[in-house]
């Protein structure tokens, strides 16, 4: 550790242009215009790779799986060259109290300079004791590997927004990290997180030494702008009014709008329509399977997924807003065709009294 | 501010001979009936369009998507009726302060005892009919004001969530105002759902509404529906008070 | 004297897995293995719409994502009686068999090879006698000695700027036995394989989407195959996916299954340890005339009790007698008491924790000690996955799999027994490789054929409507997985799930002791390994890593 990504690239024999290459391809990567490599060079130069740590909690590892998957830098190069990553349950190689022994030496020699990044959300139930690494809890351990982090990300849905743990019932009391640390915590939600859009994310921070701009949930503008559905490549059949009725059938083999098989495009924030999956191979809608909205906060509670809108509380599984609406218009029929029956039965003095003044008024 | 013209015919009253003037009250103001007509107008679209937008019927499928738009219209349609609707409504806000006393924003909120008991006489004569007769109001009943009031409230809410929904298509000013309730409420889907459930709202009041305006006229025989056409209901009354308002004894 | 070595977290597995040895001169003679993270997922479950909880029980785990989404939607096609269209259950197989390669060429590279290979001592190799020795067992094109020399100098400025995810490794250990060409060459594939892993993956995306967590879906899969059509699988997609499976057959058939021999072959004293069980459990798999016969399967259905292959006894998910979970070591209750065991369908999930609070220091002295439940069968402590795979199949007297197991014993020079052990693990989880490659060529093959004469069907709409089901209905979804068997036993009433249980490969592999105090297989495996260096438990790792445990999947 120590070395600048300049100086251990000169090691290896690189030469000027290609570590060029590497931080425009960086700069790119990050969304930064030609004019920002400049930039990035300079901060390539000037810092060593920034040591990181990945804490996992309550999680599947597929924020992980997903991050390996990343194409631009390739992620041999970004473990090798780019980051410096000295603590992952999932790729490291010792484990046990050795393992323990990465994770606090890094804390130890980088205070303030390490990112954090955490994939899993943390229970808080009972003490937080449905997560335990190395004897501790995972609410223990977070605010202590935090409290010296120079910038933290949540890695998915689960980190992010506490994922499918925290769904009804929330067996565990499953949180968002960032309802535990006391600092401000960059959302990268998804479930997974597109691979180029978490490896973006990384090299966003570490090459301009500053954190990338967030809305207001912490979620990097530059990936989370914008809706699925703005970008759709189906969205023409949408605004065409052509739409998928059921699952292959002949609206579905050409490729129609799945807004009726219950497609949460129109409600969901992220890249997926544009940056795509799989090195840009497909996105969840361009293989015939609606958006299930999986990077927005609790979508595992917007149930039934295959429903337009999600059920209403009470009413059963596939109940709408509008089964309620239903019986509340056929209850106000039948209250008004009652008070009508009830009028022209009570009312008629009252009404044969008018009668009888306008006869006197003629 | 309020104008009165009375229209006057001297009848015999009902008991003993009692002179009761047979008067023309000018009630709802043209710009109350314009806001009426209009909003009723927007909110048929509103409603209408939305509940295509939540279930898009099934209509002759075009070859290719650029041969047609309907659905691209149907939400045309609701976003262009929302402003109307929105800026209507803002519009009778104002109306609430400088309109005459039937419009002015005190009506909707029972804020005096009488109007409490004028509540509970409605529900006693009009609802429950256990009661023959009752005081028979010249504007809105209490009742009628104050249920406006929630309308009124859900107007907002509609507005609030609707506009907080089109935030997300638009850049300009308007919308933009509305952007952060879509985290308030717990994410866009949930924003949609309430969206669309409070459309039964609007059904249910509209049953009601002209069920109530249809039935007050045939009970009391004043004119009621007519009158948020013309602007004018009758009225039978014993005498004129000094404000040169007629009064009901 | 005994001393009980903790290793927590055990790393280059997926999730969070405690495991307490007992180490005594130097050998092992008792272990206790324990899941320590715990989301209740089948609580989640209850009350929710049926053909939405593949999303759900997908994200069981992401490593074997797919495996949970696939049990699931038989469970549900198994409850309503929907059959699904026989390309659909092509595209699913291709998925399956899609998801063994990689996951196995992941598990070897990248969680298991630093446990054989001492990425250190590479720095000695002489990059053109690696290059030589590669071109002895292998005719990839890319194995020469100007490639070893640069990932040789990349680890070189690597290792000179502080070793990452290799710092603190056990690197020097007298365990580690590979001349430093081999180690090299591994190490260079390591970094090969990283690059991949994401092009194969590929498939997933082509026909659920996305990977990882591609999308399912009852009654068939969710993507529509029209080739006059360029929003749906065409014939530009059919191609991608050719291509892919024939770069992964490349790579599986001349850089994993040639290193896995290349390294085996160095330590077959590990046949020798970690055999543990000795009774083998597989639900068989990859059904080519439905998931309602068997005896259509790549892999046979069925039990091996006491590694006598002569008899394969059948297994029956719906026998209430025949699997059975336990939680009488483990943080939960029954209502009928901790010592019973239930049938998935009457199964309970009821978290009770009653270990030491944190920070602990180790589990002694506690009756239960981990999230995980046991699963029995018979009562029998079973091992599941691709060695177990192997063994029903190879007593089943399934021709493809014995030729392969046969010449790769011989090519090893080792008899049947060495498979029975930590190495013989691991290689089978290298044939198992080899089998899913050429299935998945197969299956490619016959979606061509089909598509050819126009038989794209892809869904079965019969039962999608809730209003078409019965007010009660049960099913099980039974999958062999990466890991070993898994299924999912589902009770739906009046559309919802009532209730939903989940017994996975690492639930039977990873479990702690059953009511009989009968252990499973990671700790009856580790009796007997030695332990060199208590402060470096590379043993131990070694064994469980032969496993390639998956702790979120085994708690759930
Ligand atoms: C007050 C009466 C209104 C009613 C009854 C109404 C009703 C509806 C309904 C039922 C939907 C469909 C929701 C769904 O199922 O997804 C909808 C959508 C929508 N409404 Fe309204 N709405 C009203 C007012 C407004 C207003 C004032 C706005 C403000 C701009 C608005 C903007 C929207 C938007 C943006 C959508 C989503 C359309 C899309 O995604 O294409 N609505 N509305
Ligand atoms: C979509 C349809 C309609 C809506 C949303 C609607 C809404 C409203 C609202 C909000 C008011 C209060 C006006 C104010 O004080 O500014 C009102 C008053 C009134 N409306 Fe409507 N209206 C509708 C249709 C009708 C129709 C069809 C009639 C006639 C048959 C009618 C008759 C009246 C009358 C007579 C009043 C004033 C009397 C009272 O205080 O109750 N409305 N309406
Ligand atoms: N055990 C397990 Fe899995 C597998 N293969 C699941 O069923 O790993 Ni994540
Ligand atoms: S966000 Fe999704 S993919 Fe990531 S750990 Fe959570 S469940 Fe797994
Ligand atoms: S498929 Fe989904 S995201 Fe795409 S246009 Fe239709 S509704 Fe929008
Ligand atoms: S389900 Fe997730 S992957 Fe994208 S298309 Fe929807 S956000
Ligand atoms: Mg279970």
């Amino acid at each position: 550790m120590g070395d600048s990504i300049w100086q251990s690239m000169q090691q290896k024999g690189y030469s000027r242009r290609e570590f060029m290459q590497l931080c425009s391809a960086a700069a790119a990567a990050a969304g930064l215009s030609k004019s920002a490599v400049g930039q990035v060079a300079s901060a390539f130069e000037k810092k060593a790779k920034p040591p990181v740590v990945w804490l996992h909690y309550q999680e599947c590892t597929g924020c992980s799986e997903s991050f390996i998957r990343a194409s631009h830098p390739v992620v041999a190069d970004a473990l090798l060259d780019v980051i410096s990553l000295n603590y992952s349950e999932t790729l490291m190689a010792p484990s046990g109290f050795q393992a323990e022994k990465s994770l606090s030496d890094t804390i130890a020699n980088n205070k303030g300079k390490y990112i954090l990044v955490v994939e899993g959300a943390v229970p808080t139930k009972d003490g937080g004791v449905y997560c335990m690494v190395a004897g501790k809890s995972a609410l223990q351990s977070l605010k202590t590997v935090a409290k010296d982090a120079a910038a933290i990300i949540a890695w998915g849905s689960c980190a992010s927004f506490g994922g499918v743990q925290a769904a009804k019932p929330n067996p565990t009391e499953a949180v968002a990290i960032s309802k535990i640390v006391d600092k401000p915590v960059i959302n990268v939600p998804g479930c997974p997180p597109i691979a180029d859009v978490m490896m973006s994310v990384v090299t966003h921070i570490l090459v301009l030494g500053q954190l990338p701009a967030l809305d207001s949930q912490g979620r990097p503008k530059e990936f989370y702008g914008r809706r699925v559905h703005d970008t759709c490549y189906r969205r023409p059949n949408y605004d065409a009014g052509l739409f998928v009725e059921s699952f292959d059938d002949e609206n579905a083999r050409k490729g129609y709008c799945l807004y009726k098989l219950g497609c949460r495009g129109p409600v969901t924030y992220n890249a997926c329509s544009v940056t795509r999956w799989n090195e840009g191979t497909s996105n969840p809608i361009q293989s015939g399977h609606p958006c299930i909205g999986c990077s927005e906060d609790g979508f595992w509670d917007n149930e039934p997924f295959y429903q337009h809108l999600a059920s209403f509380p009470g009413f059963g599984i596939e109940s709408t807003a509008d089964t309620l609406g239903t019986a509340v218009g056929v209850a106000t029929v039948a209250g008004v065709a009652a008070h009508a029956v009830l009028t022209t039965i009570r009312k008629r003095s009252v009404i044969a009294e008018v009668h009888a003044e306008d006869h006197k008024e003629s | 501010m309020s104008t009165l013209k009375t229209g006057v015919t001297n009848v015999m009253g009902a008991n003993g001979g009692t002179p009761v003037e047979y008067q023309r009250v000018y009630v709802w103001e043209l710009p109350v009936r314009v806001y009426h007509w209009i909003n009723a107008l927007a909110l048929v679209l509103l409603c209408v369009t939305g509940f295509l937008i939540g279930h898009p019927v099934r209509i002759a499928y075009a070859q290719e998507a650029y041969q047609q738009y309907w659905f691209g219209w149907v939400r045309f349609i609701h976003f262009a009726a929302a402003y109307v609707y929105v800026f209507n409504f803002v519009y009778r806000l104002y109306w609430a302060f400088v309109g005459n006393k039937y419009a002015t924003w005190n009506n909707f909120l029972p804020l005096t005892k009488k109007q409490w008991q004028e509540i509970a006489d409605i529900i006693m004569v009009d609802v429950l009919q256990v009661k023959k007769h009752g005081e028979i109001a010249t504007g809105h009943n209490a009742l009628a004001a104050f249920s406006y009031f929630f309308t009124f409230v859900v107007f907002c809410f509609q507005t609030v969530t609707g506009f907080a929904l089109y935030s997300s298509m638009s850049d300009s000013w308007f919308p933009r105002l509305f952007t952060w309730i879509v985290p308030l409420m717990g994410g866009e889907l949930a924003v949609r759902f309430w969206h669309h459930l409070f459309i039964w709202f609007f059904v249910f009041f509209v049953i009601v509404h002209v069920y109530l305006s249809f039935y007050h006229d045939y009970i009391e025989g004043r004119g009621e529906v007519s009158v948020i056409v013309s602007g004018w209901k009758f009225g039978k009354f014993d005498k004129v008070e000094s404000d040169g308002e007629p009064r009901k004894q | 004297m005994a001393t009980r070595v903790v290793v927590d977290p055990v790393t280059r597995i997926e999730g969070h897995l405690r495991v307490e040895a007992v180490v005594e001169n130097g050998v092992i003679t008792d272990a206790y293995s324990a899941g320590t993270m715990v989301r209740g997922i089948e609580k989640i479950l209850i009350g929710r719409d049926p053909r939405d909880a593949w999303a759900i029980v997908e994200r069981v785990c992401g490593v074997c994502t797919t495996v949970h989404a696939q049990a699931s939607v038989r469970a549900v096609e198994d409850a309503l009686g929907i059959s699904i269209p026989p390309t659909a259950e092509l595209i699913r197989n291709i998925m399956q068999a899609t998801q063994y390669v990689q996951d196995h060429v992941i598990h070897f590279y990248h969680l298991h090879a630093l446990d054989w290979v001492d990425i250190v001592n590479a720095l000695k190799a002489d990059p053109r006698k690696a290059a030589e020795l590669a071109a002895s067992y292998s005719k990839w094109d890319k194995n020469t000695a100007s490639y070893f020399t640069a990932v040789q100098d990349k680890i070189k400025a690597f290792a000179a700027s502080g070793l990452g995810i290799f710092a603190n490794g056990y690197w020097g250990h007298p365990a580690y036995k590979l001349p430093p060409e081999v180690n090299l060459i591994a190490v260079a594939h390591y970094l090969d394989a990283l690059e991949w892993q994401k092009q194969i993956i590929k498939i997933h995306a082509v026909f659920g989407g996305k990977n990882p967590h591609p999308n399912y879906l009852v009654g068939g899969v969710p993507c529509s195959i029209n080739i006059n059509e360029v929003n749906a699988i065409n014939s530009e997609r059919l191609n991608l996916v050719s291509q892919l499976i024939g770069q992964a057959d490349e790579f599986v058939n001349q850089v994993y299954i040639p290193d896995l021999l290349a390294v085996a072959s160095f330590y077959k004293d590990w046949a020798r340890y970690g055999g543990g069980l000795a009774n083998y459990l597989s639900y068989g798999e990859f059904p080519t005339k439905g998931y309602n016969h068997p005896e259509s399967f790549k892999y046979a259905r069925g039990a091996v009790l006491n590694r006598d292959l002569s008899t394969v006894y059948p297994v029956n998910p719906r026998d209430g007698q025949e699997i059975k979970e336990y939680i009488a070591h483990s943080w939960y209750t029954y209502a009928e008491g901790d010592n019973t065991g239930l049938h998935p369908w009457a199964g309970e999930t009821n978290i009770a924790y009653n270990g030491p609070q944190p920070p602990f220091e180790s589990l002694e002295g506690y009756s239960k000690y981990s999230f995980l439940k046991t699963p029995r069968w018979k009562d029998n402590a079973m091992e599941v996955g691709p060695l177990a795979r192997l063994v029903v199949a190879y007593a089943s007297g399934q021709s493809d799999v014995k030729e392969l197991v046969n010449a790769t014993l011989g090519k090893l020079g080792v008899p049947v027994g060495a498979l029975f052990s930590t190495l013989g693990r691991t290689a089978a989880r290298g044939l198992d490789c080899a089998l899913a490659m050429s299935w998945l060529k197969e299956f490619n093959g016959e979606l061509q054929e089909r598509v050819k004469i126009n038989e794209v069907s892809t869904f079965n709409a019969e039962k999608w409507d809730p209003k078409t089901w019965p007010a009660e209905a049960e099913g099980v979804g039974m999958i062999d997985a990466p890991r070993g068997a898994l299924a999912h036993w589902i009770k739906i009433r009046n559309g919802a799930i009532e209730n939903y249980q989940l017994v996975v490969p690492t639930t039977w592999n990873g479990s702690p002791r059953d009511a009989r105090q009968q252990r499973s297989a990671f700790e009856a495996s580790l009796i007997g390994t030695p332990v060199a260096n208590l402060e470096q438990p590379v043993e131990i790792i070694r064994t469980l890593h032969s496993f390639d445990p998956c702790i979120a999947c085994a708690v759930h």
